[in-house]
């Protein structure tokens, strides 16, 4: 039986921080992950049937791409698909690597706006470990940006933005709105061992070069060289209490289907918010009826996924968008709450570019298909012509959207499997149209002849959060606010299920922030954390 | 699966979406329902079944009412012939060079010593314009 300090639950971004930082502050640490280390040289980039594999084995959806180390989620009741990567890295392999930090507000929505709740810790707060992690991860970005304090500052100089992205920016300099060249965890010179961007085109199936960041190459090889020990093909049932209502390990089972247990004195968990409230939910024990750390009833409700609209422009000119498909720039002009607009808090922006001739004449977002005589034209016009905003909303956090455990799903190995449900809400609504609107303005200024839209996108869950929020109040929040389990005080949470608001960027930068906040705050009160033994 | 049959549908099917013109060749001038196919269904897999489905529904019908059947019937399977065909025609390599698509393929990225937005002052006005961030203790932003 496998025994450590710490356990923990899952090898993607918070669980690469956290046991990077407990293996170099001398722990014992040991990582149940229930995917494999990824191969490069398996990545689909340098296929010639790249765009096909993307949208089959190399999509983002454990349901549909139905990998053995996946698990199904009945999403049915949804009006968004959940997207993620089980494998060490987790979806950081396949994210596209925006670097974004919550706003100053984004942490006080509550006492600013009067919607949804106060974090338990600011901006400030967080601001060094974002500094941090930057540096940790190889941020490529410029210093100034005014939609933070004091701008930001990163390790590396930007990426290029190209033709495309500069167009978009005169228009914007044209109209008086804020943009800015976006922070990107893509490497713009070699860093830390590792080759700079090459140029690929590929991030959201696996960078080939290793220039974009995900643990498996920025944590991982450090974390097991400080000792700790990483089991892939190891998938957790549920964690294990005693009969003091401590954590004393996990269940799990290997890819033979063999069944075991890990003992630890502390588990953490580090599985996404649709994983780790699976796994919580499918620790219910006599003593723990309705689920592990639950006794508020909070595990699994309050699942944000940041409603995703997107706005195609269409330039008779070319338009330059190669390189990385993360943001080139981004504008947080209709980020903040506006008391004249008839919704609350807002969304942030990214320019994209729209993909290859597949893409033009099957488009993945906005965009349609045209048959026939005209088929030929009309890729053509998309292809190389046309650019992107991505919209991210913020999604207000809502009791009936939440992660359960299905009456009948299970996995491949017979873990009950979790059910999503979530509604797009009336203020995400509001709060798209507006931004639709306004991008499309944005567009039409930079001389795009037309564009298309898609309101909502279905296969856009790449933004887990909420599930198991921080709080002070046991009777209102699943964590404590250094992601210590109210119930059971040897169990952290590590992942975005801490999340209390989803804010409207992506959260990858400040779940691992938070991760490595949380994770020092343990180490730094190790003499006081209650264990089993 | 792949027999003559639904291979000579399909090709009727392909050529129906996909016809020549404007300099481009028609789909099966460029193998979607031979080679191309057999690629596809090698990387996507999970399109045969839907292929399959859509032969046996809509394989007596000629292109124009059979994909009219397949988007009414089957939708799942209308979009896999859709994907099919796209997927075949597009990952041709004279495709490509016909409409000057590279791919992905490496281009060593170099950071711009001075871009164009610096040179042009565009971010000069940005920052002049003040924070676009709300501050929670101070609650100012720019108006």
């Amino acid at each position: 039986m496998e025994h450590a300090d710490v356990l923990v639950v899952g090898a993607g971004a918070s669980g690469g921080v956290v046991t990077g930082a407990l293996a170099d502050a001398g722990f014992d640490v040991l990582c149940l992950e229930q995917g494999h280390w990824p191969d490069r040289t398996d990545f689909p980039a340098l296929r010639p049937t790249y765009e096909l594999e993307a949208r089959g084995g190399w999509g983002g959806n454990p349901t549909l791409r139905g990998r053995p180390e996946d698990y199904p989620v009945n999403e049915t009741g949804s009006d968004i698909a959940t997207l993620m990567y089980n494998g060490v890295g987790g979806s950081m392999v396949l994210y596209a690597a925006d670097w974004p930090r919550l706003l100053p507000s984004d942490f006080r929505t509550n006492a600013l706006d009067g919607v949804g709740d106060d974090w338990p810790l600011t901006y400030r707060d967080l601001q060094p470990f974002y500094e941090r992690t930057d540096r940790a991860f190889g941020v490529s970005g410029l210093a100034g940006d005014t939609s933070i304090p004091e701008g930001g500052e990163y390790p590396l100089p930007p990426l290029p933005i190209g033709d495309g992205a500069l167009r978009m920016a005169r228009a914007h300099d044209r109209l008086k709105w804020h943009w800015w060249p976006a922070p990107n965890a893509v490497l713009s010179r070699p860093y830390q061992g590792r080759n700079a961007c090459a140029h690929y085109g590929s991030c959201m199936q696996g960078c080939p070069e290793g220039a974009k960041a995900s643990t498996d190459v920025t944590h991982w090889p450090n974390a097991i060289k400080a000792g700790a020990r990483l089991i892939t093909g190891a998938r957790v049932a549920r964690i294990l209490t005693d009969a003091k209502g401590l954590a004393v390990g996990a269940e799990y089972v290997d890819t033979e289907g063999k069944w075991h247990v890990a003992r630890a004195d502390v588990v953490i968990l580090a599985a996404n918010s649709v994983g780790t409230a699976r796994i919580l939910l499918n620790s219910a024990s006599p003593r723990f009826p309705h689920g592990l750390a639950n006794s508020s009833g909070l595990v699994g409700k309050r699942l944000m996924v940041h409603p995703f609209a997107n706005v195609t422009g269409y330039f008779d000119e070319p338009v330059d968008a190669g390189g990385h498909v993360g943001a080139k720039i981004v504008s947080y002009e209709f980020y903040e709450t506006d008391p004249d607009r008839d919704f609350v808090r807002g969304a942030k922006w990214s320019l994209a570019p729209t993909g290859g001739p597949l893409n033009a004449a099957l488009p993945a977002r906005a965009g349609n298909s045209v048959w026939g005589k005209d088929h030929h034209a009309h890729v053509r016009a998309h292809l190389g012509h046309s650019l992107s905003w991505c919209i991210f909303g913020e999604d207000l956090p809502d009791e009936g959207n939440r992660v359960e455990i299905d009456d009948s799903l299970t996995d491949s190995s017979g873990i009950p499997a979790p059910k999503v449900t979530y509604r797009v809400g009336e203020n995400s609504r509001r709060l798209l149209d507006f931004n639709i609107e306004r991008a499309q303005r944005s567009f039409a200024e930079a001389g795009a002849h037309r564009t298309a839209v898609e309101s909502l996108m279905r296969f856009s869950g790449w933004h887990l959060l909420g599930t198991a929020r921080m709080g002070d109040d046991p009777a209102t929040s699943v964590v404590d606010g250094w992601g210590r389990a109210h119930d059971v005080p040897n169990l952290y949470l590590a992942d975005g299920s801490v999340f209390v608001t989803s804010g409207a960027v992506n959260p990858t930068s400040t779940i691992v922030s938070l991760a490595l906040r949380n994770t020092e705050h343990l180490i730094e009160n190790r003499r006081e954390q209650r264990t089993p033994r | 699966m792949t027999d003559d049959k639904l291979r000579t549908w399909l090709g009727a099917v392909a050529d129906e979406l996909i016809p020549a013109g404007e300099g481009m060749p028609a789909a099966t001038e460029v193998g979607v329902a031979g080679g191309q196919l057999d690629l596809v269904l090698a990387v996507r897999p999970d399109l045969a079944r839907a292929l399959n489905r859509a032969w046996v529904l809509a394989g007596e019908y000629k292109p124009g009412p059979a994909l009219r059947l397949l988007a009414d019937l089957d939708p799942r399977a209308h979009q896999a012939v859709l994907e099919i065909v796209s997927g075949g025609y597009y990952t041709s390599d004279l495709v490509k060079r016909l409409l000057g698509y590279t791919g992905q393929r490496p281009v060593p990225v170099r950071p711009e010593d001075y871009p164009a937005y610096l040179a042009e002052g565009l971010l000069d006005r940005v920052v002049d314009r003040g924070p676009v961030h709300r501050d929670p203790d101070s609650l100012s932003r720019r108006q």
